[in-house]
């Protein structure tokens, strides 16, 4: 399959930058925004959000609900045990173990989810445009199939706005 | 965006990117130092010894040690607690100082976070010792068994200790080893030889970083930052109940969780005093970990150190307003005065007036002298737990009762085993992992030396 791609790297996050928003002026659809630290302004511009925060409370809701149920089941339905004749529900006494759970449960569920959306797990053949991005490089690329015959007009933008290097290649996944 | 000019900048040497990705990574590409191979055999001794320690618990039982009817709980719960106390700096690091956008912390947590997961490991070897039948230990686990299913006491905070204990070192190895995803890519991005591409590739996960992969992870670290700071208190409070709901004179206290936080975090933030000073000194980080981090910290000391000894204060002022005799005779006539006047006083000193000398400039300053208060906080920790343990159970409300504890060389050699553990683990990390959090340190470079760079923006990466 022909996945060519331009890519554009910068050495400087405000380079970088300015060129996006130049190029996202003129119509230029981004691929994607390599950079070797969050870049917050560049997921802003990549137009992405993440609703990692609701789910998350979504888990932790679930998780001290479980637990608590748990709980309940095994010391008041299950197996209930005399203690000196305290209740056997003893709620509050619940209250450490389910807050830990849910921390337990929020963290495990999160890191899956996080594994799962951002694709990030071992073993995986993963697309790198230029190896330089995780070092000290700005990278942005570009799908050279949606061009529409563009090419040197980006090219000029990137090359105007500071890119120390604009070229063509073909993507193609690692591993 | 605010800029850190209280602080000054935070890293020195007008670096680049790139300088920072290999002045990290320089010590995982060196052959080890000398240092590192002998300090590195010395643990091995040292756990080897601790290993044998083990085994005789294990296969003789619980009468190698010197614990007895009175004083059920001696070194073993003493070092357990320390270990865990030391354990709790990692998180108070990163996840404290990330909720509060702390920039300073970026040359710290990783270190701090690495040695969280060995102190908390080495930690949880000690209650499970303590069961006795090691190979029991399952039981501890609430699962549906054969056994009724006899389900375990949600209400006992010895329950409560083994559910906090492990889901603390779950939580913050997973906050460790996500951390470090990104940077194993710089390693991967720029490793010469295969194999070292290899292994590290396989660690890295296939991260790019891309804004996609930039934007969930910084999401889910505010979200696991954000419930797990919530761990730094939580877990020294649950292991503080499993004294506090206990009536033993010295331990029936409210100010037990608040106390036993306070206290891990002091020690914990010691134990990175120390580590940092080491890895400044041996790999010559002072770019990195500078003056003005080493100052925070001894900041931090000072603080902490006035709230233990306002601690100390309150447990000795509660004991006689309590009018209780038994709570009075513990605290003045078997900890201030009495056979363990020299562990009380070793305790007060080391605790809350040694650590006061950072108020002086020259001192906080002073490296050397700096390492050695955060060793003397460390050795005054101990000695507030053996005060918390030993004096209280060797001398209760029945005199008939009272005995001395002495240690077996059981007892002494599992704790030298821990130090072992800690040790290796501790010089392993510094040899196969970036010790500062390269990606961390990147974003907070332009922010922090803004007024170098303006004059010379183009000065980064050439």
């Amino acid at each position: 399959m022909d996945n060519k791609h331009i890519i554009g790297v910068f050495d400087e996050e405000d380079a970088l930058m300015e060129a996006v928003h130049e190029v996202k002026e003129k119509g230029f659809r981004i691929g994607e925004i390599y950079s070797p630290y969050p870049l917050h302004e560049a997921i802003e511009a990549m137009g992405k959000t993440s609703r990692f925060a609701f789910v998350a409370f979504l888990y932790g809701f679930a998780g001290a609900a479980a637990v608590l149920a748990f709980m309940y089941y095994t010391a008041v339905i299950d197996w209930p045990v005399n203690y000196g004749g305290k209740p056997t529900n003893a709620f509050p006494s619940f209250i450490v173990v389910t807050i830990i759970i849910t921390i337990l449960t929020v963290t495990i569920l999160s890191l899956l989810t996080f594994s799962v959306r951002a694709k990030i797990y071992p073993g995986k053949a993963y697309i790198l445009p230029d190896a330089r991005s995780t070092d000290d490089k700005f990278v942005v690329i570009f799908d050279k199939s949606l061009l529409n015959g563009k090419q040197t007009e980006l090219e000029d933008i990137l090359k105007q706005k500071g890119a120390v290097e604009v070229y063509e290649k073909e993507l193609k996944p690692e591993n | 965006m605010y800029k850190t000019e209280v602080r000054g900048p935070l890293i020195l040497g007008d670096k680049n990117y790139r300088q920072i990705s290999s002045d990290i990574i320089a010590p995982i590409d060196r052959p080890a130092p000398l240092w590192w191979k002998a300090v590195f055999g010395l643990g091995i001794l040292a756990t080897l010894f601790g290993l044998f320690a083990m085994y005789q618990t294990v296969a003789k039982g619980i009468g190698t040690w010197g614990v007895n009817n009175s004083v059920g709980w001696g070194w073993e719960i003493i070092n357990f607690v320390w270990w865990i106390g030391i354990g709790h700096a990692g998180t108070a690091f990163s996840i404290f100082l990330l909720i509060l956008r702390q920039k300073w912390r970026t040359s710290i947590n990783r270190a701090a976070e690495a040695m969280t997961v060995v102190a908390v490991g080495a930690a949880a070897i000690f209650p499970a010792l303590h069961m006795g039948r090691v190979w029991l230990a399952f039981y501890i686990f609430p699962y549906p068994n054969s056994r009724g299913p006899l389900w375990v006491n949600f209400n006992s905070p010895l329950f409560w200790d083994f559910i906090a204990i492990s889901a603390y070192l779950l939580i913050s190895a997973s906050f460790w080893y996500y951390g470090m995803v990104p940077d194993f890519a710089t390693i991967r991005d720029k490793a010469t030889s295969k194999i070292k591409k290899a292994v590290y590739g396989f660690f890295a996960f296939g991260w790019t970083g891309s804004t996609s992969e930039w934007l969930r992870y910084e999401a889910l670290s505010y979200v696991l930052g954000g419930i797990a700071a919530v761990l730094v208190v939580s877990v020294h409070s649950i292991v503080s109940t499993d004294f506090a709901v206990s009536v033993i004179p010295g331990w029936h206290t409210t100010v037990f969780p608040p106390y036993f936080v306070v206290g891990a975090i002091f020690s914990g933030f010691a134990m990175v005093m120390t580590l940092m000073i080491i890895i400044r000194k041996m790999y010559k980080f002072q770019d990195y970990v500078t003056n003005s981090h080493l100052d925070a910290i001894a900041r931090i000391l000072i603080f902490i150190s006035l709230i233990m000894g306002t601690a100390y204060a309150t447990e000795i002022f509660v004991a006689w307003y309590s009018g209780s005799q038994y709570e009075m005779f513990t605290f003045f006539k078997n900890r201030i005065t009495g056979d363990y006047t020299f562990q009380f006083w070793a305790m007060v000193v080391c605790n809350a007036i040694i650590p006061q000398l950072f108020w002086f400039k020259k001192i906080r300053q002073n490296l050397t002298i700096a390492f050695i208060i955060s060793l003397l906080i460390n050795l005054g920790m101990w000695y507030e737990r053996f005060n918390i343990l030993i004096t209280s159970l060797s001398k209760d409300y029945l005199p008939s009762s009272w005995v001395t504890y002495h240690p077996t060389w059981v007892e002494v050699g599992v704790y030298i085993g821990t130090l072992g553990i800690f040790i290796t683990g501790v010089l392993l990390f510094f040899k196969f992992i970036p010790m500062i959090a390269i990606s961390e340190v990147k974003s907070i470079l332009k922010v922090t030396s803004i007024k170098k760079n303006e004059s010379k923006i183009s000065s980064h990466g050439q």
